[in-house]
């Protein structure tokens, strides 16, 4: 009973934070028509800078998230100003090919440097917190840091969306990016944003992610399919059915680890999202 | 397509006898290679053979298709194994490869159902996502496949018969390139690239097609792959299926141009020497560079280096970037009279309804865009569909033309209820339409547009008798310069003339014409006007005609329909119906009540 009520805990808190991974993938995606193959990796290579910085100057996983996030926003910023915006121009097939190649050669780069520079072992954050013991359960309060942070994110990603000025901005150029810019919105600029938004995004995810799962450079593919299947299930754009999709898939995984093979668990998403694109080939729920 | 990319084709490249000839060196050269006693060569010259191999059955479905399949290598690695687990189990290695195709073949026959629902941006994230998933496979059912242990092949010196069969291959896939270009297949993969579903409404039946090409494409993929586990004599599922690996056979067609006759070819070639040299020159950083080289062809050649516009200027490279466009220009045939089209006369009973709607009704959600719209239209009529925008006009030129599927009701078509038949079937019965909003194949030539509906109709032609027959129909729709050139280099009237002609190649009984008198001048909007009269006067066509511009119809339509909000209000002779209270109301609001006869008629 304890031992599934873990796994339960664990699956929420992992799916949660795939959410998390999968609405940055699909801002992303919904604005910027960018699938980026290397979302995934982001987290990965994040969470191994985390686990570097906190072993090596034992700063507060807090106060690496703050660093972190807006690191990786300039980067993404960036990236996507010198290595995606120029394939908007081009025709479709070659703006599609180009930004699969563009992202997953990043991936490939970043997996690779990474594992040079930190060794390819998985990593976490060691941070020793008490627990609380109620009866017979016993929860972390690193898990409870952990819920919180998830909670806090989306609570801030929800009304910046709905209540800031980026946040219709973001919403407009979803739904037409050319009718946006005639009404003034400068859709190449919240392109570069949004990317860098989610990508940033990441980076504070990947922060929790250590405190409590192992990340190892190469990670981060499987965990751009997991987010993948998210958006497909939960629609492009949508936040709440994003968090549905994931603790959803995080549980199922969970529990596929509990009463079968963890090692099956990583085929779960990608089958998962094989036969629901064939059940609905434009996606589930798809909103803005 | 960029509208900058070349517009004219290169006349016929005359040199075939000199191409032949310098293919024969080239794989004579290739042959003599395994006599030189360089096995350090020879393994370097297999692994490019293998790479083209995979680099060209991929390009079949991507650049001849359209269609980005990421996870290629997933039939590399499947025939692999196939091959592997059948070899170590004492099949001798004839029975193996052929074991490997069969089960590969079917592999991607099954896959083929799913993968094909999705377009775009899902179906390349769907097949890459198969990549990881074999992989899991391959390192779990460790009974089959020894999980990380990976496979180990009885020894044996095997690299000479491997590099030959190789070669084989790679000759046996250059030419079924050439062949696929000169097929229907061929031009119903390019219709497929450019509009799918223009292509079902011209009569192409892509769901086989679309199976077929991958099948094909599989099959290619597992030779390389069994013949590489063959020569390697050791497979382990990171080598066939890892992420790195897989995606740089299309890294390299990319490099020198999809779609081109030789772009996967040159690819190949200067890639895999590149990466060699890397190899044996850096050590350790393999995955940045392959990444590095992977984002730099992304970033600035995704349509590759073949068609930048210095190669055009280079003599020796120009014939290498030459695109697959066979029977270019065609000229035998041309009709002596251009208003004499190689229709079939039909003749029109005026008595018999050729096309009845039956309640026929449409539905989006809530929103209802035809609304029980009963009707029936004679042979050789000549029908005005009016009513304003967002009245549901197209959507019952897509229930008709089967685009959609009615929600209710029934579209009988000469008394067949078309919910039997397939957009391409109710091509085929003699629907033909245009689209509103031109949409011609924009990557092929105005010749090779009109040609495709005459391959895929009721009586269906060769390639080079359609080429050909497409002459009369260019020169009706007084496009005859244009011959040649790409159909999305056209303007936006010419486009229009293209797209009526398309139609008429389908050879119709039944024509649904879309505002395409819309922004033509008066004098071009005229020449329309003769040229619906003319279809049913000479060929007996019926025609649907849906249009804003009164005085045009008023010259030809025998009635008009009008709708409104998706429901028929008004069936007669064009003068009666804009008497109509409902028709003026709803074009000119209200108030008009009051104003009679302030439409132009």
């Amino acid at each position: 009973m304890e031992v599934l009520l873990q796994v339960l805990i664990g699956g929420v808190l992992l799916g949660g934070l795939y959410a998390l991974v999968a609405f940055g993938l699909s801002l992303i995606y919904g604005v910027a028509r960018i699938l980026n193959f290397a979302h995934g990796t982001l987290l990965a290579v994040s969470g191994v800078l985390a686990s570097l910085a906190f072993t090596a100057w034992q700063l507060h996983p807090l106060l690496i998230a703050t660093l972190l996030g807006p690191m990786m926003f300039v980067f993404a910023y960036g990236y996507y100003h010198l290595l995606l915006r120029p394939l908007a121009k081009r025709s479709h097939f070659e703006s599609t090919v180009g930004t699969v190649l563009v992202t997953v050669g990043t991936l490939m780069i970043l997996s690779d440097l990474t594992a040079k520079a930190a060794g390819a072992t998985q990593r976490n954050i060691p941070l020793r917190m008490p627990v609380i013991e109620y009866g017979d359960i016993i929860i972390s309060t690193t898990q409870l840091l952990i819920l919180a942070g998830i909670v806090a994110l989306t609570v801030i990603m929800h009304l910046l969306l709905k209540h800031s000025w980026f946040g219709r901005a973001v919403r407009a150029v979803t739904q037409d990016a050319v009718g946006a810019q005639i009404c003034g919105v400068q859709s190449t600029r919240i392109k570069a944003m949004t990317f860098a938004f989610g990508s940033a995004t990441v980076a504070i995810a990947a922060v929790l992610y250590v405190l409590s799962f192992p990340v190892d450079p190469y990670m981060g593919f499987s965990l751009t399919v997991k987010a993948f299947t998210i958006i497909v299930v939960g629609g492009v754009g949508n936040l709440p059915g994003a968090l549905l999709a994931g603790v959803f898939l995080g549980v199922a995984e969970g529990l596929t680890g509990l009463y079968w093979k963890p090692e099956w668990a990583p085929a779960l998403s990608v089958v998962a999202m094989l036969v629901i694109l064939v059940a609905y080939p434009k996606g589930v729920g798809v909103k803005t | 397509m960029s509208a900058t990319r070349t517009t004219r084709l290169p006349s016929k490249a005359g040199g075939g006898v000199l191409g032949w000839l310098g293919a024969g060196l080239v794989i004579a050269a290739l042959l003599a290679l395994p006599f030189a006693g360089n096995s350090y060569l020879l393994t370097f010259g297999f692994s490019v053979l293998i790479a083209y191999i995979l680099g060209q059955s991929w390009d079949w479905v991507a650049g001849e298709m359209g269609y980005v399949n990421l996870g290629h290598y997933i039939f590399y690695g499947f025939g692999a194994y196939a091959f592997s687990i059948a070899l170590v189990s004492g099949w001798s290695m004839p029975v193996s490869l052929v074991f490997a195709l069969a089960v590969t073949g079917l592999l991607a026959l099954l896959l083929a159902v799913p993968l094909f629902r999705l377009h775009g941006d899902y179906f390349a994230f769907a097949t890459l996502a198969l990549l990881p998933l074999m992989e899991v496979l391959a390192y779990n059912l460790t009974p089959i496949t020894k999980g990380a242990d990976g496979i180990v092949l009885p020894v044996a010196q095997v690299l000479t018969p491997a590099y030959l069969l190789a070669l084989a291959v790679c000759v046996i896939a250059f030419i079924a390139t050439l062949q696929i270009n000169q097929l229907r297949f061929g031009y119903a993969l390019k219709s497929i690239r450019n509009d799918e579903q223009v292509a079902e409404t011209v009569g192409v039946r892509i769901a086989p097609v679309k199976r077929l090409v991958l099948v094909i494409s599989a099959l290619f993929g597992a030779a390389a792959g069994a013949l590489q586990a063959w020569q390697m004599s050791y497979i382990d599922p990171a080598t066939v299926f890892g992420l790195n690996v897989s995606l740089v056979p299309i890294a390299m067609v990319l490099f020198a141009g999809s779609g081109l006759r030789f772009g996967p070819l040159v690819g190949v070639l200067l890639l895999a020497s590149m990466q060699q040299w890397l190899l044996v020159n850096i050590q350790g950083y393999q995955a940045t560079l392959y990444g590095l080289t992977i984002l730099l062809i992304g970033r600035f050649m995704p349509g590759g280096f073949l068609r930048a516009k210095w190669v055009k200027k280079v003599p020796g490279l120009a014939a290498l970037s030459r695109e697959h466009h066979e029977y270019a220009g065609e000229a035998e045939g041309v009709s002596a009279q251009p208003d004499v089209l190689p229709l079939p006369r039909l003749r029109a009973d005026c008595a018999k309804p050729l096309i009845e709607l039956q309640g026929v009704r449409m539905q989006f959600g809530g929103n209802v865009a035809v609304n029980d719209v009963s009707l029936k239209i004679n042979e050789g009529e000549i029908v005005g569909l009016i009513g304003p925008n967002g009245s549901g006009k197209t959507t019952l030129f897509n229930c008709i033309s089967g685009v959609y599927t009615p929600s209710a009701g029934k579209v009988l078509f000469a008394g067949q209820d078309l919910a039997a038949f397939g957009r391409d079937g109710i091509a085929r019965l003699g629907v033909g339409r245009t689209y509103q909003i031109p949409r011609p194949f924009g990557d092929l030539t105005v010749q090779e547009n009109i040609a495709i509906p005459l391959m895929f109709g009721a009586q269906p032609m060769s390639p080079r008798d359609a080429m050909r027959e497409a002459r009369a129909f260019v020169d009706y729709a007084e496009l005859s310069s244009r011959l040649t050139d790409r159909a999305d280099a056209l303007s936006v009237q010419e486009k229009k003339a293209l797209e009526f002609a398309r139609a008429l190649a389908t050879r119709p009984r039944l024509l649904l014409v879309d505002e395409v008198a819309s922004g033509l001048t008066p004098v071009e909007v005229k020449r329309f006007v003769e040229h619906i009269r003319h279809m049913r006067d000479r060929y007996g066509i019926t025609v649907i005609w849906v249009e804003h511009i009164f005085s045009a119809l008023e010259q030809v339509v025998d009635r008009v329909i009008a709708l409104e909000q998706g429901t028929l209000i008004a069936d007669g002779p064009l003068a009666e119906v804009v008497k109509d209270e409902r028709v003026l109301s709803t074009y000119l609001g209200a108030s008009a009540r009051s104003r009679q006869g302030v439409l132009p008629c």
